[in-house]
C-alpha cells in the first residue's frame, strides 16, 4: 500500500480515476437522463486535476521504485493535459448530442485518455512507457471509431488501430533489446549501463533498439514515415476527437521522446553521430511532406492533418538542437515546451473554428467556406489569428514557440534546417491562407447567418486570447518552461 | 542433453511458424499457431521459468488462440483468398523479409547480450517458488503497472461494448 504522501504526489491521476470511473457509473445507472450532466462532471474533474497538478509545482520525486517520476517537466505536461481535456469537453457537447447515443461513454474515455497522457509524461520505466502509451493508443482508436453508424469514422479507426498496433509492437521489440542490454527497466539504470559499457557490441545494440522506440514514438508524434495514419484518422474521426488527436497524444509523444533521449543518450556520446542526422532527416521530411501534402487539400480536417504534420517536424528542430549546458535562452528543449504550449491553443483554436461551421451546416470541404465572414463573422476572423499562429507570424503565440525553435538550430549551427523551417513556414502560408481566401474573398451561395452554440463560442475566445496572450506576454511561459527542464537533469 | 532438447522444441517451433505462414487453409495455419507456443512453453521450462511457460499455454495458446479460431469460423474465409490481390506485394514482402533476416544474422553475430545475472537464480527460486516470485514483485515494485492494467482493462472493455453492442 503506498503511503499518504505517494498519494498526495499522484493526486491529479487520482482525481481522474475517480472522475472517469463515476461518469462510468452515473452511465450505467441513469443512462440517458443524465448524459447531458455527465459533460459536466467530466469538466469539473479535469479541472480538478488541474488544480492538483498546478498544486504540485515544485516537487521532485520518484515513486514506485523509481519508475515513476514526478518533476517539474512531468508537471508540465500535467497541467497542459487537463487544459487541453476542458477545451474537447467544451466543444464536444453540441457536437455529440445529434451524433450518437453513448454521450456519458464518450467523456468516460476522454477523461482515461488525460489521465493515460499523465502517466506518459510520468513515466520513467520502460514498462511504464509502453503501459502508458498503450492505455493512450486504445483510447484513442476508442474515440476516433465513436460514431458507429458512421463509415468513415469506422474506416479511420480499423487504420489507426492496425498501424498503431503494428508500431506498437515493433517498439517493444526495441524495448526488450533495451531491457536485455541493461537488465533494469528503469530509464537511469539504462543510461547507466549506456555510460558504463565500452563494449562496442552494446552501442551496436543500442542503436538498433533506439532507433525501433524511435519508430513507436514517431507514431505518436506523427512523424514522416510513420504518419499515414494521420489523415485519414483525423478526417474520419469526429471532429471533437480530431482536435484532441492533434494536440494530445502529440505533446505527450513529445515527452516521452524528450525525457527518453535526454535521460539514456547522453550515456554514449558517440550516439550523437547516428542520432542527431537521423533527427534531422526525419524533422526535414516532417515539415516538408506535411506542408506540401497540405497544399492540395479541399476538405479542411485533412488539411489540418497534414499541417499539424508538419508542426511536428517544426517542434523535432528543437530536439535536434538541445544543449543544456549553457545559460543561454535557448536551450532547444524549452523551444520544444515553449512551441508545444502555443501550439496546444493554436491548433485547438482552428479545431474549434471548424466545429463552430460543422456543427451549425456540416460543411467541412474549403470551397464551401465562401462568403464564411458575412455568416459567421467571428469565426472567420478568428481563423485568421490562428492561421497566424500556425504559420509562425507575430504577434501569435505559434511566432514564440518558432522564435525559440529556430533560434535553438541557429545557435548550434543546423543553419541549413533552420533555414528549410522558414521556407517551410513561407510554404504553410499558403494553404493556410487558401481558406481565409475562401472565407472572405468568395461570393457565398448561401448568405444565412450561421449560429454558433454559446460553449463553442467560448472555447474560441478562450483559445485566441490564450493565442495572443502568450504572444504580447510571454514571460510565465518562459518561466514555466525554464524551471520544467531544470528539473529534468 | 538439455541443449538436445532445446533443439528439439526450437525446431519445432520454427516448421511450425513456417508451417502457419505457408499453410492455405486458416485452421491449419492456426493450429500451426498453438504448435508454436506450447513448443516456446517448452523452451521456457528448459529456461527455469514454469510459471512464464503455464502462462504462455493458458494466455497464448487457451486465449488468444481461440480468439483466431472465433475470428477464423465467423468470417469463414475461403481457401484460396487472399492469393494475387496485389501482385506486387510479394516480391516485396520477401525482400523486406530477406533485408530482416540479414539485419538480425549481423546483429546477433556481432552482438551479443551482454547479460548479468538477477536477483532470481534457479536456486533462489526454488527456495521462495516461482509463483510467490512474481505475486510479490507484482504487488510491490510492479504495483503501479499493475493497478494500470486493471483499469486499462476496464475502460477499453467499456469502448469496445460501446462500438460493438446492438442497439
Amino acid at each position: 500500500m503506498p503511503d499518504a504522501q505517494t498519494l498526495w504526489l499522484i493526486s491529479p491521476e487520482l482525481v481522474l480515476a475517480i472522475f472517469g470511473l463515476a461518469i462510468l457509473l452515473f452511465a450505467i445507472i441513469w443512462r440517458e437522463r443524465v448524459y447531458g450532466a455527465l459533460a459536466w462532471v467530466a469538466l469539473v474533474g479535469l479541472a480538478l486535476a488541474l488544480a492538483a497538478a498546478v498544486n504540485l509545482w515544485g516537487a521532485h520525486a520518484r515513486l514506485f521504485a523509481g519508475m515513476y517520476a514526478v518533476d517539474m517537466f512531468a508537471l508540465f505536461f500535467k497541467i497542459v493535459a487537463p487544459i487541453a481535456g476542458i477545451l474537447v469537453v467544451l466543444i464536444s457537447m453540441d457536437y455529440l448530442r445529434e451524433r450518437t447515443r453513448y454521450r456519458g461513454e464518450f467523456f468516460v474515455l476522454l477523461t482515461f485518455a488525460i489521465l493515460a497522457m499523465m502517466m506518459m509524461a510520468s513515466s520513467a520505466n520502460l514498462l511504464m512507457i509502453f503501459l502508458s502509451i498503450e492505455f493512450l493508443s486504445y483510447m484513442s482508436y476508442l474515440l476516433t471509431g465513436f460514431l458507429r453508424e458512421d463509415r468513415k469514422s469506422n474506416e479511420a479507426a480499423i487504420k489507426y488501430l492496425l498501424y498503431g498496433a503494428i508500431t506498437s509492437a515493433v517498439m517493444l521489440y526495441g524495448l526488450s533489446l533495451l531491457y536485455g542490454i541493461s537488465g533494469s527497466l528503469n530509464l537511469g539504470d539504462v543510461a547507466l549501463t549506456f555510460s558504463k559499457s565500452a563494449d562496442t557490441s552494446v552501442q551496436t545494440l543500442a542503436l538498433v533498439a533506439t532507433a525501433l522506440v524511435l519508430a513507436g514514438l514517431g507514431f505518436k508524434i506523427s512523424l514522416v514515415p510513420f504518419h499515414q495514419w494521420a489523415p485519414d484518422a483525423y478526417e474520419g474521426a469526429p471532429t471533437p476527437v480530431t482536435a484532441f488527436l492533434s494536440v494530445g497524444p502529440k505533446a505527450v509523444g513529445f515527452a516521452v521522446l524528450l525525457r527518453f533521449t535526454l535521460t539514456t543518450l547522453p550515456g554514449l556520446p558517440e550516439f550523437a553521430n547516428y542520432w542527431t542526422p537521423l533527427l534531422v532527416i526525419i524533422s526535414i521530411a516532417t515539415m516538408t511532406l506535411g506542408n506540401l501534402v497540405a497544399l492540395r487539400q479541399t476538405n479542411v480536417k485533412r488539411l489540418l492533418a497534414y499541417s499539424s504534420i508538419a508542426q511536428a517536424g517544426y517542434m523535432l528542430i528543437g530536439l535536434v538542437a538541445v544543449n543544456l549546458g549553457g545559460s543561454s535562452p535557448f536551450s532547444g528543449l524549452n523551444g520544444v515546451l515553449i512551441y508545444l504550449f502555443a501550439y496546444l491553443f493554436t491548433n485547438l483554436g482552428a479545431f474549434v473554428c471548424v466545429i463552430a461551421i460543422e456543427n451549425a451546416t456540416g460543411i467541412v470541404e474549403i470551397p464551401e467556406y465562401a462568403g464564411l465572414v458575412k455568416r459567421a463573422p467571428l469565426v472567420a476572423a478568428l481563423f485568421i489569428v490562428f492561421f497566424l499562429s500556425l504559420a509562425g507570424i507575430p504577434p501569435t503565440a505559434g511566432f514564440v514557440g518558432k522564435f525559440f525553435v529556430f533560434g535553438a538550430a541557429l545557435r548550434e549551427g543546423f543553419l541549413v534546417l533552420a533555414a528549410i523551417g522558414v521556407l517551410n513556414s513561407v510554404i504553410s502560408v499558403f494553404y493556410y491562407f487558401g481558406v481565409v481566401r475562401a472565407a472572405f474573398f468568395l461570393e457565398p451561395k448561401d448568405t444565412s447567418p450561421i449560429r454558433v452554440a454559446p460553449l463553442v463560442t467560448l472555447s474560441l475566445v478562450v483559445t485566441a486570447a490564450m493565442v495572443l496572450l502568450i504572444a504580447v506576454y510571454p514571460e510565465p511561459l518562459f518561466n514555466l518552461a525554464a524551471w520544467s527542464m531544470a528539473m529534468l537533469k | 542433453m538439455e541443449l538436445a532438447i532445446f533443439y528439439l522444441f526450437a525446431s519445432i517451433a520454427i516448421v511450425a511458424a513456417l508451417g502457419m505462414v505457408v499453410l492455405r487453409n486458416a485452421v491449419h495455419s492456426a493450429l500451426s499457431l498453438a504448435v508454436v507456443f506450447v513448443a516456446l512453453a517448452a523452451l521456457y521450462v528448459l529456461l527455469n521459468a514454469p510459471f512464464i511457460a503455464a502462462a504462455q499455454v493458458m494466455i497464448y495458446a487457451g486465449a488468444i488462440l481461440i480468439l483466431f479460431v472465433f475470428v477464423i469460423m465467423l468470417l469463414s474465409p475461403r481457401v484460396d483468398q487472399g492469393a494475387g490481390a496485389l501482385k506486387w506485394q510479394r516480391p516485396l514482402a520477401a525482400l523486406c523479409g530477406l533485408v530482416f533476416a540479414v539485419e538480425l544474422a549481423i546483429v546477433a553475430a556481432s552482438a551479443l547480450l551482454p547479460t548479468e545475472r538477477g536477483p532470481f537464480t534457479p536456486e533462489r527460486l526454488a527456495e521462495i517458488g516461482d509463483v510467490q516470485a512474481v505475486g510479490a514483485l507484482l504487488f510491490t515494485d510492479f504495483l503501479l503497472p499493475f493497478e494500470i492494467t486493471s483499469l486499462l482493462l476496464l475502460v477499453a472493455m467499456v469502448g469496445v461494448i460501446v462500438l460493438a453492442k446492438k442497439r
